[in-house]
């Protein structure tokens, strides 16, 4: 195995080009050096990019810019995420460890796709657009369109994930992200789930959204729930209404962390959880 | 007043571990050293077509590839010869060694034993514990008739499946249950749970003029010697085990691991071989704490009085008998924990399967025969309407409480003051109030194990004290502090003037490893024996250089002096450099193992442990709060009365109580190792086995209890091994609680939690 680290993205691009599908972009590391140590992939060129300058940071003026190799612990203490998309630093503060946050990056995260992405869902709330630089040029994909199967996304073999980019913040907007897992730390979510509410001056539901991961190949928005709740007041009945709406829109499975019943089982009471918070942003004008 | 003993002294070791600088078993290499890789059987039970090994041979670096063949044709096993060190003709378990690759590097050795094809016929396989009882269920040993007891054991009740059977009757249960006010019948599940030490297991041997030296990281050097010899077929005495520092063991390094096969190929190489095995190996091969079914019934007056108990028992051995067929006899000691019981059955039955076989864990078979004991004597109280504790209580033992062995108990009521002591910190009535929260309770008896330990003790010229033994330090600090702070409190001098040895089995006695909490209280006690010894010698030496007698003299603070004149005095240095060329370096020796305490060797048929020395009583409390959303459970406290005789180091005391109660929680809510039917476990990395974590461990309210046993040193009882046999008892008394549902099965799931919170709405 190779490595190179690139020092513009111009050239880490070309380097893809050239090594066609031998390349594996590395950022930090914690998803690629595992699937590698395990064999699940066989990378014959490892592309470092973190020396590229401008790809890390986040920056804000009505919309956010999220630089992909920002890391998850950046992320978990931006102010800047904090006031306008909490859920996107709850979900960054709860991968893996304090070591994993401190190396692992959003790029990394929402490129590698699995599906139980934490920052993902959050992203999908949020209405982010994802920023691709490749040999022609660069390209936006919007929302859910990124994430196409299970670890596949988008990105052609020869782009780069330059941005994420939060569209600007609605006001008496705010979310939440929870994520089930039995321990505090060190957990892949076995279920994760982000809501986003923009409340009229009554309380009346004006936009809602909500996205799932771990209960699908990919993460996922719940359009059947949104409808729902979008101008509902959220009395109970339409909470419960999304909740059911929500575990008929997914199909999640048994694996080694939990049972697809299970999964499905604490959703709906994880939706309510999540919309009492996100309302209570709303009300506050935060996130 | 004590120089050393009862206070927090810090370790020697514990620098050098901080800074990474402590030589571990993974990481002693001796130069020229080879590497070597197990090749282990993929599935759980077949029988070997061939084993091809000739192109692994052919990869460059590779010194040799040995099999079945390789071996001396010998059965050996820690409590019974069942067990080949490479399967020959049939494999039994999921990760069986089959052959070994030695080779110039590991990575070539690892390249290389993926070449090794092995031809398995699948056979059928028994995966669980019902299977293995199952109406004509295959046979895991076909030739089980023909197995002998290891050297020095009589045999025991065993047939088919059932390796070993230990059965106890004082006859009149089943006339009790026909008539009884309330008849309560429970049944209990336990997981597996793996030891998950930090140091993998390893070995480095080396084979020198007909003689073997394995280096070791182990709990047991002189059991790795006896094991070692009997799976070779040769002397004990041929063999040499040096130990080194380790990352753990609790119990999973008790018996033999990697030793047996580095030593052959060490032979076989002509060099050293240098064995660690990685983690995913280590996990899915180790001898885990054994799956269980407990049947618990009792008959019970409508005030509240224990009348007939019957305990049956099922423990998952895995493919080879291990030490699992010891703890069936744990079952004996447990059925009616600390609780008055009229008339009891108990029947425990140690099952082959073909999985990984199991084996010692920290608190073995007790954490869930008292998880099953504490649940049911829940369930008890709350059929007939009475508090939990109260209930308790009124049951307890009293001084003098005969064990089913006929063991007498004499400082049994000692339970009752470790109830007390909770409640004074923690008022019963206080806990568990409000939504979705609960409080658990649980009691037990425990023992020190007894095994003999030994020590020589050395005054050097520079007043140091060497402190000569084969005790194993683990990591608990049962060496390097409990028997340096007993030996330095013997003689009056700072415990930085203690030097100890790292274990040896051809330079030192006897020692019956670090298990049990037995190595302050044995080792410390032989050092007492042999500082009388040396003492003697100081003061007749000292009395010739003060011109006094030697009764006259005492020993403080490094020096002797005259009772009377204490300005006369000589320090323990110059007592020493004395005594060099007159008479000789002063040193003594002192051995000590628990005498058995008295009683019936035939209460119980198949009683292969048939004694609880030492005995301490213990009581925990768990206050615990459930998410109704996603069933997790999050304990808010967690408390602990423990009778310790005498805290020799109460920082180390209190670190023990922290680290068992942890392993508990772990083993009570996140940590499984589930058998899938294929026999193969379905968790199979640290990933998926879930350890607790600090974040969701809560610090632990520990109050020592100290009444001083004539036994100890210094009063002090076994302490380490204890604290973890309450705690999955605890926690789930406590989530039954908080639910108002049933707890039947370890561990506790989110669903089960969930589940039970349903069927309490209903
Ligand atoms: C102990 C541990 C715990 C973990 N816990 C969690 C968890 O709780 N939740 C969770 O979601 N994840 C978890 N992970 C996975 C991982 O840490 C995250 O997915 C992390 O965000 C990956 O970022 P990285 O920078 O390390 O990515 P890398 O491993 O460097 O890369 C990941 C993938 O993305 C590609 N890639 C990276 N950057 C770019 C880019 N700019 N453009 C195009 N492709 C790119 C790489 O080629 C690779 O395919 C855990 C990992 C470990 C080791």
């Amino acid at each position: 195995m190779e490595f190179t680290s690139a020092a513009s993205v111009e050239e880490a691009t070309a380097l893809l080009v050239e090594y066609g599908t031998a390349a594996q972009i590395l950022a930090g590391g914690t998803d690629v050096m595992l699937q590698q140590a395990r064999g699940e992939i066989s990378a014959g060129v490892l592309i470092h990019i973190g020396r590229i300058p401008g790809l890390v940071g986040i920056t804000g003026n009505g919309s956010v810019r999220i630089g992909p190799l920002t890391t998850h612990r950046s992320l978990a203490r931006s102010r800047l995420v904090l006031m306008t998309a909490p859920a996107l630093a709850e979900a960054a503060a709860t991968v893996g460890g304090w070591q994993t946050q401190a190396v692992g990056t959003i790029g990394g995260n929402v490129c590698n796709a699995s599906p139980a992405a934490d920052t993902a869902a959050p992203l999908l709330v949020a209405g982010a657009s994802f920023e691709l630089t490749g040999p022609r040029g660069t390209r936006t994909v919007v929302g859910d369109s990124f994430f196409i199967g299970r670890r596949q996304t988008a990105r052609a073999t020869d782009e780069i994930l330059t941005a994420i980019v939060l569209p600007h913040h609605p006001e008496r907007t705010g979310d939440a992200y929870l994520k089930v897992g039995r321990r505090s730390a060190m957990e892949v979510a076995v279920v994760g789930l982000a809501a986003r509410l923009t409340l009229d001056v009554d309380g009346t539901v004006e936009g809602a959204r909500i996205a799932a991961c771990s209960v699908a190949p990919t993460p996922m928005r719940i359009a059947e729930a949104e409808e729902i709740l979008q101008g509902s007041r959220m009395e109970s009945e339409a909470i419960a209404a999304a909740g059911e709406a929500l575990t008929r829109a997914v199909s999640p499975i048994d694996d080694a962390r939990a049972t697809a019943a299970y999964r499905t089982r604490v959703l709906p009471g994880l939706l309510a959880r999540a919309l009492g918070v996100a309302a209570a942003r709303a009300e506050r004008g935060v996130g | 007043m004590t120089v050393s003993v009862g206070r927090s002294v810090v370790r020697q070791d514990a620098d050098p571990k901080v800074r990474g600088q402590a030589v571990f078993g993974v990481d002693f290499e001796l130069s020229g050293s080879l590497h070597a890789v197990l090749v282990r059987s993929p599935i759980a039970s077949g029988r070997i077509r061939s084993v091809e090994t000739s192109s692994a041979a052919a990869v460059p670096g590779v010194r040799l590839v040995a099999t079945a063949a390789d071996a001396p044709r010998i059965l050996s096993g820690l409590a019974l010869a069942d067990q080949p060190l490479f399967a020959g003709d049939v494999v039994r378990y999921e990760g069986e060694p089959i052959a070994a690759v030695v080779a110039d590097t590991v990575t070539i050795a690892r390249a290389a034993a993926a070449r090794v094809v092995v031809d398995i016929e699948p056979l059928p396989v028994v995966a669980s514990l019902s299977a293995a009882v199952a109406p004509g269920a295959p046979l895991v040993h076909a030739d089980w008739s023909t197995y002998r007891p290891s050297p020095g054991l009589p045999d025991w009740p065993r047939h088919d499946n059932v390796v070993g059977e230990m059965r106890f009757d004082s006859g009149g249960v089943d006339d009790v249950f026909s008539t009884a006010d309330v008849v309560i019948e429970d049944v209990y599940t336990a997981d597996r749970q793996y030891q998950a030490y930090l140091e993998p297991k390893s070995a480095t041997a080396v084979y020198e003029a007909g003689r073997y030296t394995i280096h070791a990281a182990h709990q047991y050097h002189f059991n790795v010697r006896d094991r070692t010899a009997a799976a070779l077929g040769i002397l004990p005495s041929r063999v040499r085990v040096i130990g080194h520092h380790m990352g753990g063991g609790f119990g999973a390094k008790l018996d033999v691991g990697l030793e047996p096969y580095a030593a052959l190929l060490a032979r076989l190489a002509g060099a050293p071989v240098k064995m660690v095995n990685d983690r995913v190996e280590d996990l899915l091969s180790c001898n885990s704490r054994e799956n269980a079914i407990i049947r618990v019934r009792s008959g019970v007056t409508r005030n509240g009085r224990i009348l007939a108990r019957e305990f049956l028992v099922d423990m998952d051995a895995g493919a080879y008998a291990g030490d699992t067929v010891f703890l069936t006899s744990i079952a004996l000691f447990v059925a009616e924990g600390p609780y008055s019981v009229d008339r009891t059955r108990v029947v425990a039955r140690a099952l082959y399967t073909n999985t990984a076989p199991t084996g010692a864990f920290r608190g073995v078979s007790g954490t869930y025969l008292y998880f099953a004991l504490e649940r049911h004597t829940d369930n008890l109280a709350n059929a007939l309407g009475m508090d939990r504790r109260d209930f308790r209580i009124r049951n307890a033992i009293d001084a003098g409480h005969t064990m089913l062995n006929g063991q007498v108990l004499e400082d049994s009521d000692l339970l009752r003051a470790a109830f007390d002591a909770i409640d004074e910190v923690a008022p019963w009535e206080t806990l568990g109030r409000g939504p979705n929260r609960g409080v658990g309770i649980a009691a037990t008896v425990w023992l020190t194990n007894p095994m003999p330990g030994a020590v020589t003790l050395r005054l050097e010229p520079d007043g140091s004290l060497g402190v000569v033994t084969g005790a194993a330090e683990i990591g608990t600090g049962a060496v390097a502090l409990g028997v340096r702070q007993v030996a330095a409190e013997e003689l009056g001098i700072d415990p930085d003037l203690v030097v100890l040895t790292m274990p040896d089995t051809d330079a030192h006695a006897y020692d019956g490893g670090a298990q049990g909490s037995r190595t302050t209280h044995i080792v410390g006690r032989a050092v007492q024996h042999a500082a009388a010894g040396l003492r003697e010698r100081i003061f007749g030496q000292a009395a010739k250089l003060l011109d006094s007698g030697a009764d006259e003299l005492e020993i403080t603070d490094g020096r002797v002096r005259m009772v009377s004149d204490p300005q006369r005095t000589v320090t323990l240095g110059q007592v020493a450099g004395a005594a060099m060329f007159d008479g000789g370096p002063i040193i003594s020796s002192g051995s000590y193992a628990t005498p058995a305490p008295k009683h019936d060797p035939d209460a119980a048929t198949g009683l292969l442990f048939a004694t609880f020395p030492t005995p301490t009583y213990h009581v925990h409390v768990a206050e615990v709060e459930v998410d109704p959303v996603t069933g997790r459970v999050t304990v808010l406290r967690y408390l602990v009365a423990q009778e310790v005789g005498r805290a020799i180091n109460p920082a180390g005391v209190m670190g023990q109580i922290q680290g068992g109660v942890t392993q508990g929680l772990g083993y009570a809510l996140w940590e499984t190792l589930q058998i899938g039917d294929d026999g193969r476990y379905r968790q199979r990395s640290l990933e998926a086995y879930k350890l607790p974590i600090a974040l969701d461990v809560p610090r632990v309210e520990a109050i020592l209890l100290e009444h001083p046993a004539d036994a100890g040193p210094y009063g002090a009882k076994g302490v380490a091994e204890p604290p973890i046999v309450p705690v999955a008892a605890a926690i789930a008394n406590a989530v039954a609680d908080a639910t108002g549902g049933s707890i039947v099965r370890l561990p506790i799931t989110p669903d089960d939690v969930l589940n039970a919170l349903e069927s309490s709405k209903e």
